[in-house]
Formats: C-alpha cells, sequence, structure tokens
C-alpha cells in the first residue's frame, strides 16, 4: 500500500512530531508509514483522513502488490 | 491505543533495580555456592512421605528460590512495561519480537539438546527457563532503536 501522508503533512506544514501529536501515536509510526514500513489500522487511516479533510482513499492507496 | 497486558513504562525502571541484586545473587549462588543463613529450613518430613514447601525431607535453604523469582519478575516487568508512546505500530514490532524471541529460544534448545549431553543439560534447562524473555527484551529493544535512529526529516 502506498500513502500520501508525507505530501499531505508537508502540504499542512506539520513535522512528524506535530502529527503524531494530533493523532496520538509515535513519531516512529510517522516515520514508519511514510517509508511504507508499516500499514495503519483502519481507526488510525481514518483519524489521518480526518486531521487533512479528505478521504481515506485520497490518502491511502492499493499498489500493484496488494 | 489501549493496550493489552502491559504494565505503566515506570516498570522497566523497577524491573531493572531488582534485576541487578538478583542477578547478582542468582550467579553468587551458582558459582559460589552462597547462601543466606536465615533463609536456612530446617527438614520436616511428612509422615506419608510427601514432600512441598512446607514439609521436605533434607534441609533445604530458599536463597536460590529469592534469586530466580527476582530474576523473573524483574525480567517480566522489564519485558511487559509500556513503551512511553505504546501505539499501533510499537505493538507490531512488540509481537514480532516476541515471536522471534520463541522461535530463536527453541532452535537454541533443540540444537543443545542434540549437543550437550549429562549433567550439563541441566544447566542448558536452567538458563533456558530465562532466555525467552531475555532474547524478547534484546530484540525488542534493538528494533525499537533501529526505527528511532532511522527518523530523518
Amino acid at each position: 500500500m502506498k500513502n500520501k501522508i508525507k505530501i499531505e503533512r508537508a502540504r499542512h506544514n506539520l513535522t512528524q512530531q506535530d502529527l503524531a501529536n494530533k493523532i496520538g501515536v509515535s513519531r516512529q509510526t510517522i516515520n514508519a508509514m511514510e517509508s511504507n514500513k508499516y500499514v495503519p489500522s483502519t481507526v488510525l487511516a481514518l483519524k489521518i483522513a480526518r486531521l487533512f479533510q479528505l478521504t481515506v482513499e485520497e490518502i491511502f492507496l492499493l499498489d500493484e502488490n496488494d | 491505543m489501549k493496550s493489552y497486558l502491559l504494565l505503566p513504562s515506570r516498570y522497566k525502571w523497577i524491573g531493572a533495580i531488582i534485576l541487578v541484586p538478583s542477578l547478582v545473587l542468582g550467579l553468587m549462588v551458582q558459582f559460589r555456592d552462597f547462601a543466606f543463613d536465615f533463609l536456612s529450613l530446617p527438614s520436616s518430613p511428612r509422615k506419608d512421605g510427601l514432600s512441598n514447601i512446607f514439609n521436605f525431607d533434607e534441609d533445604i535453604n530458599l536463597t536460590d528460590e529469592l534469586a530466580l523469582t527476582g530474576i523473573i519478575v524483574a525480567l517480566l516487568f522489564i519485558a511487559f512495561a509500556k513503551e512511553k508512546h505504546e501505539d499501533e505500530f510499537i505493538s507490531k514490532l512488540r509481537l514480532e519480537s516476541l515471536q522471534w524471541a520463541l522461535l530463536v529460544n527453541y532452535v537454541l534448545l533443540l540444537a543443545a539438546t542434540w549437543l550437550v549431553h549429562g549433567f550439563g543439560y541441566i544447566d542448558v534447562m536452567m538458563y533456558n527457563m530465562l532466555t525467552i524473555l531475555i532474547f524478547f527484551i534484546i530484540r525488542f529493544n534493538v528494533v525499537l532503536f533501529k526505527n528511532r535512529s532511522s527518523i530523518n526529516e
């Protein structure tokens, strides 16, 4: 799965730590998601989407391996 | 996030504080035959020949029980203490580390089963009581450290 967290984070001018604080996870989790090492739970995906005022599908995309 | 069966993160330090003296005591019992006199209990055999903590055939000393209890409790505290930011990703790392530790532990036990014979095998089993927890703690912290150090902005 691919995601646009890094792009959206830059667009909203947030650091990894800011984003982590806003959605209540560790900075490691944000980093792992941005580097595609971790696929978040549905709850976390929905929280990220709500924060960026987008739908989940606008941030998270299936890739050819899924 | 709700975390299952975990202790507050300060237990990591409580565990470390218990571990140091317990480990020293355990090593002294193991390699120096050390024993606290006040933990000696005289034999008190039961008529039916059964043996338990209150009735036993020979004099016993509870120093080794104390040391092992301290070591196990300390390792459990360290292993089950939450991280400061225990979230779903950390939980995943925690579970993967546990899986890895379990596998490595049994691979080593199998190897030792074929390589170590006689009384030496009793030592293998003794250390094996603790190695799952030790391997887990080491693996989990290495993975956490690697993840922390891979953070670049």
